[in-house]
């Protein structure tokens, strides 16, 4: 392990996740001649969004992991050790292997797994999602001898989860969904439903609508009790029901936390410390949509705005435009994936809205190899015509078309924008040109918003 | 004047909160126990309570805040729950404000800086409560 005593580095990052290693390799782009120390806790960093599939596809915690390579290619220094304190007047950071001067820090130390206070939360066998080898090994050697796994959660986290570790076989797994279904916040009822089939279809049980009132065991958990008296019996319980930003090293250092308990940050991503930035799961956040507070914590989003605080230090470069929302699941062939407002968030916002769904093969004649149908609903203001969201399920490049829709969303790109599209197509790569997903939901909502006056 | 109730059963740490918030103008009382607390939240009406967890080692808390939105239905109440949970329990989890299993509105952890406990105190005080729309 390195040791570094009062060196001091022009950057300094700390966090090694998917946030501190973007804003590690943005700062190196954007200021060149400056070194920069990144220092982090963990001797392996996880790739987070990795993490369900190390119980099935991957196989192994070891094989999940962001490979230290990246920050020699970069030209970035490591330190392997815990960030204590911040001495903020002498710009110094205190760590458990020596001190360290900055002239400006980046603070991205992610967030830690949310744990619901059920009675039985801290019985032997439930489970968090850390972020951690040691205790996802602990958890894997775990499950190879269950019978029983329910999970808690019914989002992308718990759906994945489910999934991976019922290709074992021999195993009943059940989702507990407080919501009338599952991805219900990311989704509208419609594409729920069809993944709930699919979920159900590869012998996955799901409850939803249910509460869980207590884990129940005697040291370590038998069963799992619903609000309505129904009782699952569990071996192994994983809670996946989110994150909450680790601001320890913030908030000792006396820097403002937000109400939502994350570091506040204004659009450039700085603290309120002037030379001290923070970006990723433990910076707080708001909606693209109308400026409030957004829980969301997904590392497309903290790698966004690491490179916003990369890109900052020196000078402001770039500024956050707020969290579109943007994310992706897949179980067996079918995909989801969702950018901007569903239908029902939309009207829950006040918007009227217009929202439309078409459905066709991504492939031209659909029966060309690796064609898949495909579902595209967007959703958009009635007024303005400006696109609010949109939702795709299909196959592997659903995970893209809502890449697009982002980019629409982003741009406030209206319903015209997107039916004078200039697409390029070709059979065995895309839909039709005369049936392509974006453009005739477009057109449809068109249509749409003149029969209505609009 | 505003008035704030503190449920905490570590004497040092209420005469420390104490202290603080009566240099900012708000009225003060005190509660060492959670039926204590509740029968205060009661008689007293704060206008905003700092709730701690572990009175004194169990997850007291949790059901204090519980039983103040559920049985007693003051839904409007600020709670703002600051506890050291986390570091004497040493889980590599965290508890966060739910809805549904920890009723609060900020959860924070000790130590807490003076100035940010009074401002955390006059911004839940301030503001109309914000819900988070989930997901965005």
């Amino acid at each position: 392990m390195k040791t570094v005593k009062h060196k001091e580095y022009p950057i300094v990052v700390v966090g090694g996740s998917a946030a501190g290693l973007t804003a590690g390799i943005t700062a190196r782009r954007h200021y060149p001649q400056d070194d920069v120390l990144l220092v982090r806790e963990e001797r392996q960093v996880l790739i987070p969004c990795g993490i369900p599939y190390i119980f099935g596809t991957v196989g192994s915690p070891d094989k999940n992991l962001i490979s230290d390579a990246v920050l020699e290619k970069n030209g970035i220094e490591l330190l392997l050790a815990r960030a204590t304190d911040i001495d903020r007047e002498k710009r110094v950071l205190h760590t458990t292997e020596g001190d360290v001067g900055y002239e400006r820090l980046i603070i991205a130390t992610g967030s830690r797994p949310a744990m619901p206070p059920i009675p039985g939360f801290d019985l032997d066998g439930v489970h968090a999602v850390v972020k951690d080898v040691a205790y996802l090994s602990e958890l894997q050697q775990r499950l190879e001898t269950s019978k029983d796994v329910v999970i808690i959660g019914g989002g992308f986290i718990g759906i994945e989860f489910a999934d991976e570790i019922n290709k074992a076989g021999d195993k009943n797994v059940t989702i507990v969904e407080m919501l009338p279904h599952c991805l219900a916040l990311a989704y509208d009822e419609e594409f729920c439903v069809e993944m709930e089939k699919v979920l159900e279809s590869r012998g996955i049980n799901i409850r939803t609508s249910s509460r869980v009132d207590q884990i129940a065991g005697d040291g370590k958990v038998e069963k799992v009790v619903l609000s309505g008296g129904d009782e699952i019996e569990a071996d192994v319980v994983i809670v996946g029901i989110g994150a909450v930003a680790n601001v320890d090293l913030a908030q000792k250092a006396g820097l403002r936390i937000g109400l939502t308990g994350s570091i506040a940050v204004d659009r450039t991503m700085q603290t309120s410390d002037e030379n001290i930035y923070a970006c990723g799961d433990c910076a707080e956040k708001i909606s693209f949509f109308g400026g409030r507070p957004s829980p969301l914590k997904l590392a497309s989003i903290a790698t966004l705005e690491a490179r916003i605080a990369g890109a900052n230090l020196f000078g402001i470069r770039r500024e956050n435009v707020g969290t579109v929302g943007v994310w992706s699941t897949a179980v067996e062939n079918t995909a989801l994936a969702t950018a901007g407002l569903t239908e029902v968030m939309a009207k829950k916002r006040g918007y009227d809205v217009v929202a439309v769904t078409v459905q066709g093969p991504n492939r031209h004649p659909g029966l060309m190899p690796g064609a898949a149908d495909t579902r595209v609903k967007l959703v958009f203001e009635r007024n303005s015509g400006v696109i609010l969201g949109g939702q795709v399920m299909g196959g592997p490049a659903a995970g893209e078309v809502s890449n697009i829709i982002s980019a629409c969303v982003q741009n406030r790109m209206t319903a015209e924008d997107i039916a004078m599209f200039q697409t390029g197509t070709h059979p065995a790569l895309t839909a039709s040109p005369i049936a392509y997903h974006m453009v005739n939901a477009a057109e449809m909502a068109i249509k749409q918003m003149s029969e209505c006056g609009g | 004047m505003q008035k704030i109730l503190i449920i905490d059963d570590d004497p040092d740490f209420r005469l420390a909160v104490r202290m603080v918030v009566e240099a900012h103008d708000f009225e003060m009382e005190e509660a060492a126990a959670p039926d204590e607390g509740i029968s205060k939240v009661l008689s007293f009406e704060p206008d905003l309570v700092i709730l701690d967890v572990m009175m004194p080692t169990d997850y007291e808390g949790f059901q204090v805040a519980r039983e103040l939105r559920e049985k007693h239905k003051l839904i409007d109440l600020p709670v703002l729950m600051l506890t050291n949970v986390h570091s004497v329990k040493k889980v590599p989890y965290r508890f966060a404000p739910d809805e549904d299993y920890l009723p609060v509105d900020v959860f924070l952890d000790k130590p807490i800086e003076p100035e940010q406990l009074v401002a955390t105190i006059q911004e839940m005080l301030g503001e109309r409560r914000e819900e988070l729309e989930l997901p965005l």
